[in-house]
């Protein structure tokens, strides 16, 4: 029978439980990083995230509301989550639809769910399945850690070259939407990460969250991927990894 | 190895070698440092914290930080939640201090959604 693991050694596995399968790692986010989109590109992902995050405050409250009220500390997280995602400052769609605008989309084109992938749908269904389905601290283990604590790293790479003149040549304003969760979900996934550590305190509930941290993972990869071959792969071919420069 | 000082709570945290620049927050939540803070995502400043020593191991401020301090950035002053550091660094910081947001329009436009009439249930 697996053993009750210390603090430590949790948030580790917790940690190598995503190695490998780190959305930045796709070839969509790889394309993006290089250099390689075109507006129309990025107007089809925002078609697509809209479907993911969108509902993220969702997801949220259906953990929430299942979150026994002796957890105050997990409760408020959650509760500040959503406050964050949706009323604290500008509502992050917005900032989504903006910069979807920026690419030539609409905002009736990024909310209509016509225009989401097979794959997107998955993943936003897989969601609210573990949003609906698990124990809190594994529904937040996969949401908060297997997803959301990805995105400083994802965004980090990508924003720079956004707002490049000399690559895609966006303004600050309208590629707002990756600045602000650059560190935003720095603090969401350290905070998230804190309540798996704290609440996740039987053996069995550990293995769960790394079971889904690793599932979440997969499934951001996944979604990631099928942008790029649904929508890239036409004009740019299949994905080739460049040689390393000697 | 970068060693980042948290004076006001006499916190210190080493980090590894060669990793990548940590959000300044992060890493004082992570490590329980102390510094107070409650959005994240530089509106309500409540986590500025003044950069004592290695002002040149953060990295630039970007733009929703030069908006939320504004003058404060030229006293040496920076947003723990906006802050990539990657050398060694000393902060300090008012431990009662507050947001800087109570005029701000967010906190205007809660105010009036919370406090209309049509919502005084």
């Amino acid at each position: 029978m697996t053993e009750l693991l210390s603090r430590e050694e949790f948030r580790t596995a917790l940690e190598k439980a995503m190695e490998g399968r780190q959305a930045k790692d796709a070839s969509f986010s790889r394309a993006w990083a290089e250099g390689k989109l075109q507006r129309h590109h990025f107007a089809r992902w925002a078609e697509n995230h809209y479907h993911y995050v969108g509902p993220f405050a969702d997801y949220l409250a259906l953990i929430y509301a299942r979150t026994p009220d002796d957890c105050t500390d997990a409760k408020d997280f959650l509760l500040q989550n959503m406050y964050e995602e949706e009323i604290a400052d500008v509502r992050h769609t917005d900032l989504l639809i903006r910069f979807a605008e920026a690419c030539g989309s609409s905002a009736e084109r990024v909310m209509d769910p016509r225009n989401m992938t097979p794959m997107t749908r998955g993943l936003q269904s897989w969601c609210y399945a573990v949003a609906y389905r698990e124990h809190f601290a594994v529904a937040t283990a996969a949401l908060v850690v297997g997803l959301e604590s990805q995105v400083p790293s994802i965004y980090r790479k990508q924003y720079p070259v956004l707002i490049d003149p000399d690559v895609y040549g966006f303004t600050e304003e309208e590629a707002e939407f990756f600045d602000l969760h650059i560190t935003s979900d720095e603090v969401h996934g350290e905070r998230g990460y804190q309540i798996v550590l704290d609440h996740a305190n039987t053996p069995e509930l550990q293995q769960r969250c790394l079971e889904v941290v690793r599932d979440g993972a997969d499934m951001r990869f996944a979604y990631t991927k099928a942008l790029y071959d649904t929508y890239v792969k036409p004009d740019l071919g299949e994905w080739v990894e460049e040689p390393a420069a000697a | 190895m970068p060693i980042i000082r948290f004076k006001t709570s006499g916190r210190v945290v080493e980090l590894p070698d060669g990793g990548d620049a940590v959000n300044l927050l992060r890493v004082s939540i992570r490590h329980e440092c102390g510094i107070p803070w409650r959005c994240a995502s530089g509106n309500c400043g409540t986590d500025r914290v003044r950069v004592v020593e290695g002002a040149e191991n953060f990295d630039k401020p970007r733009r929703r930080e030069r908006e939320r301090l504004g003058d404060l950035l030229d006293a040496g002053f920076r947003l723990a939640c906006q802050s990539y550091v990657d050398g060694d660094c000393t902060v300090e910081w008012d431990p009662d201090q507050v947001g800087l947001d109570v005029d701000s329009k967010a906190y205007e436009r809660l105010r009036r959604i919370w406090l209309s009439k049509e919502d005084s249930a």
